[in-house]
């Protein structure tokens, strides 16, 4: 008795130089005897919502973070990627060889210097979670990597081969890094606007023909979008590129006719300021 | 060598009769700017080679080369197609979800016109097992798709934020504590499953909750209730705290949470009505009163 109460003054004075220094009421109430059976629930209740919020922070954070890790990696392949393309469009019946040699070494580079960062944050539920994340990156990608094909052979590179050449990046008891279908057909989109610029190049360089088989292929891979687009998760971003593509195919095509009507009068090796190229009043090439 | 051309023309048309492909008819220009082209068909059995994959391998012929291509997109066309009868499965039992989770809020809101707490609570409850029954069922939809919980997650993400809040708020109405992650987990039958509740989700949900804390106490000070608004009023500061832990990017989970100080403003001022008029009836009302305010 004599103890509880010398304690409870002790309590007292305690909670009066606290009051002294500030005038938060809660202290005080807490410092009351009728409080102190409520102290030890209240302290249990607050810290195991302490801990459970903790952990909760622990995992908001180490999610955050690597979020971040990929979008600083994605944005890395978009910009080498997008070297690639510039270096595959430097081609010309001169230089085939070379710019696609060179053009084939940096597509390994961003693979094994930047996908790799990628393959390494990546598991599990991540692909389809964090796709937000590195989606610009694989699409940008995929568009160099078919573009890059497209100039070797004249054929597109396949999902199924892009993924075969991404698995040396993964160790082989983890999930590797696969490329969905909707970033391929994506990059897919994105490529044809390439082919677009390529095929009104080759025509200046007087490659004909073969700007005539890019027309063609980018016909081919208008038309099978057009049956998947609409079946697409989130296909708005699509549509919109469905719609650039059709202004890509009739720009190849009106290149191509005006080659073929006017061919008499052509001359190679005449730029398109030149009043009598077929290529004055051509709509400019919008990037 | 003509024969040859015609037969590999009439077979790839009769392969493809069904499919409204006009690039076929342009086999022919297209062969004659590739001259070594019917000397590979001879070589390859005509009647296969549109087929056969080893044509393709030489690469420049690309009139041929809409077969692989053909058969990369029609895989593309059946794989979007599955994914698309799954969408619209998982929608058919959120849609289930939703209209259990309508039944629950309905007589939850029973509480705000002071109906006995669990008289309220049996009826809400009872639907708690039909939602655990519906969350299996759309985890055994998921399932067949190993790995693409996230792909489809947005389909059920709000319902599931509300799902959580009617929860908690169940939960804070019997015991007093706040609904942990894992307990709500195992409310929902998802505790020991690979569809697990997403924590982003389950604290919006908690959020939400919140949310319903002014109302409930306003009500509840007008039926007679002064002790309720501390109750609510510390329950409420320690999750304002916890949730302070904390680090929140610029998005959805961020707003609500903001939106919960409001909440708490709005508890401490019924808190605060209720004490200075000494209508709060507990011996802690007795002790601030004692107490000087400097």
């Amino acid at each position: 008795m004599l103890c509880s109460s010398s304690a409870a003054i002790k309590r007292i004075s305690v909670s009066w130089l606290i009051m002294a220094n500030n005038s938060n009421f809660k202290s005080h109430r807490l410092s009351r005897s009728e409080s102190s059976t409520k102290r030890p629930r209240t302290m249990s209740i607050h810290s195991s919502l302490k801990d459970a919020f903790s952990s909760y922070a622990d995992h908001l954070n180490a999610l955050n973070e690597k979020r971040e890790r990929i979008v600083k990696a994605s944005r890395d392949v978009t910009m080498n990627s997008k070297k690639v393309i510039f270096q595959v469009h430097r081609i010309s019946k001169a230089n085939r060889e070379e710019v696609l040699e060179k053009a084939e070494k940096d597509l390994a580079a961003v693979r094994d210097q930047h996908i790799s960062r990628l393959v390494k944050e990546l598991q599990g539920t991540d692909f389809w979670k964090l796709r937000r994340a590195y989606s610009p990156g694989v699409q940008e990608y995929v568009e160099a990597a078919t573009f890059f094909k497209f100039c070797q052979t004249g054929t597109l590179l396949n999902l199924d081969e892009i993924n075969a050449s991404l698995l040396p990046l993964s160790d082989p008891s983890l999930e590797p890094l696969q490329i969905n279908l909707l970033d391929y057909l994506l990059g897919l989109a994105d490529l044809t606007g390439e082919l677009m610029r390529l095929a009104i190049g080759r025509i200046s360089d007087g490659e004909v023909e073969y700007s005539e088989r890019i027309c063609q292929f980018v016909r081919d891979i208008y038309r099978e979008l057009t049956l998947l687009v609409p079946l697409m998760d989130d296909g708005s971003d699509m549509k919109t590129k469905m719609d650039t593509m059709l202004q890509s195919v009739v720009k190849i095509e009106n290149a191509c006719f005006s080659v073929r009507v006017r061919g008499s009068e052509y001359i190679p090796l005449l730029g398109s300021s030149d009043p009598s190229s077929f290529l004055v009043g051509v709509s400019d090439v919008e990037l | 060598m003509k024969s040859a051309l015609r037969n590999a023309y009439y077979f790839t048309l009769s392969r493809y009769s069904l499919n409204p492909n006009p690039s076929l008819l342009q086999i022919a220009p297209f062969i004659s700017t590739f001259p070594s082209l019917p000397s590979v068909l001879s070589r390859n059995h005509p009647f296969r080679s549109p087929l056969c994959a080893t044509l393709m391998a030489g690469g420049d012929y690309d009139s041929l080369q809409t077969s692989p291509l053909e058969k990369q997109f029609e895989k593309f066309r059946v794989q979007l197609e599955d994914s698309g009868s799954l969408r619209e499965r998982i929608r058919a039992v959120v849609l289930e979800i939703e209209s259990a989770t309508r039944l629950m809020q309905a007589s939850l809101l029973l509480v705000h016109q002071s109906k006995p707490i669990p008289e309220v609570l049996q009826k809400a409850n009872s639907q708690i097992n039909v939602l655990k029954g519906l969350y299996n069922k759309l985890a055994e939809v998921v399932r067949e798709c190993p790995g693409q919980y996230y792909r489809y997650h947005g389909d059920w993400r709000s319902e599931t934020q509300m799902v959580v809040s009617l929860l908690a708020f169940m939960h804070w109405l019997e015991t007093g504590n706040l609904l942990m992650h894992t307990e709500a987990e195992e409310k929902l039958g998802l505790n020991n499953s690979d569809f697990a509740l997403d924590l982003e989700d389950y604290l919006v949900g908690v959020c939400f909750m919140s949310n319903e804390m002014p109302r409930y106490v306003v009500n509840q000070v007008t039926a007679g209730d002064y002790d309720c608004p501390r109750k609510v009023l510390k329950f409420l500061t320690d999750l304002h705290a916890a949730f302070r832990m904390l680090n929140l990017r610029n998005d959805f989970l961020r707003k609500k949470f903001d939106s919960m100080k409001y909440d708490l403003r709005r508890v401490e001022e019924v808190y605060y009505d209720v004490k200075i008029r000494g209508l709060a009836t507990t011996g802690d009302s007795v002790g601030d009163q004692g107490a000087q305010k400097i």
